[in-house]
């Protein structure tokens, strides 16, 4: 028996879930969250390093519920579970999800980005296509994330920043470190163009969320002044305040049933405090739990109806699974080695560097060729403490301990600060990255568990490293030391998409334009699976305007069904 | 990419041995009893009297090293890994470790860092030290915030009222 039945059940709480849940709420909808985390309110986090970093306690335990990862390794498809190798696919499994410990570096993608295909043509071995909607269909959205979220920023016009309906953020940036002053100066140098970052982080109060505090402690962490614009704090909070929200935390969806060819029925859900298994019932169904996970849900939910799988009558459930990486690199800034600012100004703690490069968003040059290229974001190495004096105990192949190890760790800290860059550009969807259940692997609630085989495309990695070469000449002009970066085909764990791409052919797509399942009427995916190509900036900001989309999409169909 | 296990096996004699992983006949608490000393004074010996950063003994590091590595969040394999990775150093040094002189402690850790086993295992004394000396001091250890004092780099605000976000 069904205990409750709601307007629409949303199996997750992070982004995409969060605006779901705010906008049929405020509609007058009853809608239910379902979250597998507990819930950790504002007033409850704290900067704890050993907690949420090094235990990463707020995901499970990887002996209990984990992945299963398949890496080429000297020609061979190698099968390693995460709790062999201690890397975890979990991100925040709290309710707010991810969008929780984010740093919040937004941008919008490019209209170019919604149709790469059409515009720069296929790359062998790469499964390009073009999105069936446009940014303009997109731009409203992006649009009222600034203000509902909270994106503070400063607009100025360059040529691949994606044109805006309104004039400039509701928002000024935040706080910036000096450093900014010798960055933009030598991009200048350069023929550069350094950016203002947007951030989903406020600068002022608004309502009763707070301005950025600045902590110092910010990404990896949840937020303690409502600054942050977690899906908790700018969208699930309204929600609840409707009185149209029943948030369940500790809640994790092991199966949908579909007991028609065309009609979700009810969610089985088991309580993890408990054990107690569920049926909860609803109109529409949301899919929202972070994009191998859903794909994982919908293969999982396979019966006599859906034999492969829920809304798998493409085959296409889990494939072209896609990231937002591109690689990264540092150089250190030494006392007694500055330009342009003090060595105190630059240790300053808290505030953000704050800067964006998008002059190689596409590059088209009479000597490296016309490509699609990616973003820059800048950024201070993470100012976690053990984190930062663990990677000074090795010396060659020997470990430092003693004097030696202490005068080095001290040197380290107190003489410099090291700067970051992060490169994204496009993760080309291809063949040999997607997500299938593992046939030899459960997890502690007797499902199948994900299995990941992961594979960059060689297109990928020649991108990443031209604009890496371009942010190591900019770190050069600085000043910094000990300057390198990293290109490789290891993807974050933390920005996954693709998987149930939305198309308007049924046969090659998992979701039709509104991301509503082809095969299932009452069917919707909201997260980032419905990606077919990401775009190169981090997916966030498009995961929070596509999901307000499909929320209005969704709304007109409550009308119907 | 580097499998856990190997590094937990390769190399000792001991293996992940029957006699840890079951608890029921002796708690492993009691292995740990049985090697404090040992990992104490390499603990001392990698953060002595006298640096720049406060030492092992009075960061009470042996005492967060057990709290840390029995608490439920910690991989179970790599709890007994510690405890192994103590006994061997113990059976290598046949017993004297503790009462070594600094110089013969020197020698031995940097014969045992030799093997891949050893290295690997100091490795992880090294991180469970480092997580008390600059961790929250809620922890137990890195007391007065003297371990943030000595690198003038502070935990962020709001600090932790308890472990493990024990709410």
């Amino acid at each position: 028996m069904k205990e409750e039945v709601f307007d629409v059940l949303i199996v997750g709480s992070g982004a995409s879930g969060g605006a779901v849940a705010y906008s049929l709420c405020k509609a007058g909808y009853k809608v239910a969250v379902l979250e597998k985390g507990r819930l950790i309110r504002r007033n409850e986090f704290s900067k704890d390093e050993i907690a949420y970093v090094r235990r990463d306690i707020i995901t499970p335990s990887l002996f209990e519920e984990y992945h299963t990862i398949e890496e080429k390794r000297e020609g061979e498809w190698v099968t390693t579970p995460t709790y062999e190798s201690g890397w975890s696919f979990w991100n925040g499994n709290i309710v707010g999800g991810s969008s929780n410990l984010m740093s919040g570096m937004l941008h919008r993608m490019h209209p170019d980005d919604f149709r790469l295909k059409s515009k720069y043509g296929a790359i062998e071995g790469a499964n390009i296509v073009d999105w069936p909607i446009s940014y303009a269909d997109l731009e409203p959205y992006y649009t009222k994330v600034e203000a509902l979220i909270g994106i503070s920023g400063h607009f100025e016009p360059h040529p691949f920043e994606p044109p805006r309906s309104t004039n400039n953020f509701t928002q000024p940036p935040t706080k910036e470190n000096a450093v900014v002053k010798l960055l933009d100066k030598s991009c200048k140098k350069l023929g550069i163009k350094s950016l203002v970052t947007p951030r989903a982080i406020l600068s002022r109060d608004s309502a009763d969320r707070h301005a950025c505090y600045y902590s110092n402690f910010c990404g990896s962490y949840g937020c303690s002044s409502g600054a942050k614009g977690s899906a908790r704090e700018a969208l699930i909070k309204p929600a609840l305040a409707t009185g149209n929200l029943t948030l369940m935390s500790n809640t994790h969806v092991k199966q949908l049933y579909a007991g028609s060819k065309d009609n979700v029925d009810y969610a089985l859900v088991i309580d993890t405090v408990t054990g107690k298994e569920r049926k909860i019932g609803a109109r529409v169904f949301v899919v929202a739990a972070q994009a191998h996970e859903s794909a994982r849900l919908l293969l999982n939910s396979a019966n006599k109806f859906h034999p492969d799988g829920l809304a798998n009558s493409s085959g296409e459930v889990g494939k072209n699974l896609i990231f937002s990486a591109g690689g990264s690199g540092q150089g250190e800034l030494h006392q007694g080695f500055l330009k342009e600012i003090g060595f105190e100004e630059l240790m300053q703690t808290g505030y953000f560097v704050n800067r964006s490069i998008l002059d190689w968003y596409f590059v088209d040059h009479w000597w490296d060729g016309k490509f699609k290229g990616g973003s820059v974001e800048f950024m201070f190495e993470h100012q976690n403490i053990i984190s930062r004096a663990l990677k000074h105990t090795q010396e060659g192949e020997h470990l430092l301990w003693g004097n030696a190890l202490a005068d080095k760790v001290v040197e380290c800290f107190t003489k410099q600060k090291s700067l970051r860059f992060e490169v994204f550009n496009d993760w080309l969807p291809h063949d040999n990255c997607f997500v299938s259940l593992d046939p030899n692997h459960k997890d502690k609630y007797g499902m199948p568990v994900g299995k990941l085989r992961i594979a960059g495309h060689p297109h990928d990695l020649k991108v990443g490293r031209y604009i890496a070469q371009k942010c190591e000449k900019i770190l050069e002009e600085m000043g910094a030391k000990n300057i390198y970066s990293s290109i490789s085909a290891v993807p974050p764990q933390n920005l996954i998409a693709g998987g149930c791409r939305f198309g308007k052919d049924p046969h090659t797509s998992v979701l039709n334009t509104e991301c509503r399942a082809h095969d299932v009427k009452n069917l919707y995916v909201a997260d980032a699976s419905f990606m077919p190509t990401g775009g190169s900036v981090p997916y966030t900001w498009t995961i929070y305007a596509n999901a307000l989309r499909v929320a209005d999409h969704i709304l007109q169909a409550l009308k119907t069904l | 990419m580097m499998q856990r296990r190997d590094f937990l096996i390769l190399g000792s004699i001991f293996g992940l041995s029957s006699a840890l992983k079951s608890e029921v006949s002796t708690p492993l608490t009691h292995h740990f009893t049985e090697v404090k000393t040992t990992i104490a004074a390499v603990q001392e010996h990698m953060f002595p009297e006298g640096t720049k950063l406060p030492s092992a003994k009075t960061m009470l590091a042996t005492e967060f090293l057990f709290e840390t590595i029995f608490h439920r969040s910690y991989d179970k394999d790599i709890r007994s890994f510690v405890i192994e990775g103590a006994k061997e150093l113990q059976r290598r040094e046949k017993g004297k470790f503790t009462s070594m002189r600094e110089e013969e402690k020197e020698k031995a850790l940097r014969a045992y860092e030799e093997s891949y086993y050893g290295s690997n295992w100091l490795s992880r004394i090294m991180i469970l030290t480092m997580e008390g000396v600059f961790g929250d001091p809620v922890y137990g250890s890195n007391i007065k915030e003297s371990g943030w004092q000595a690198l003038h780099s502070f935990g962020g605000q709001p600090r932790p009222k308890s472990r493990y976000i024990a709410l």
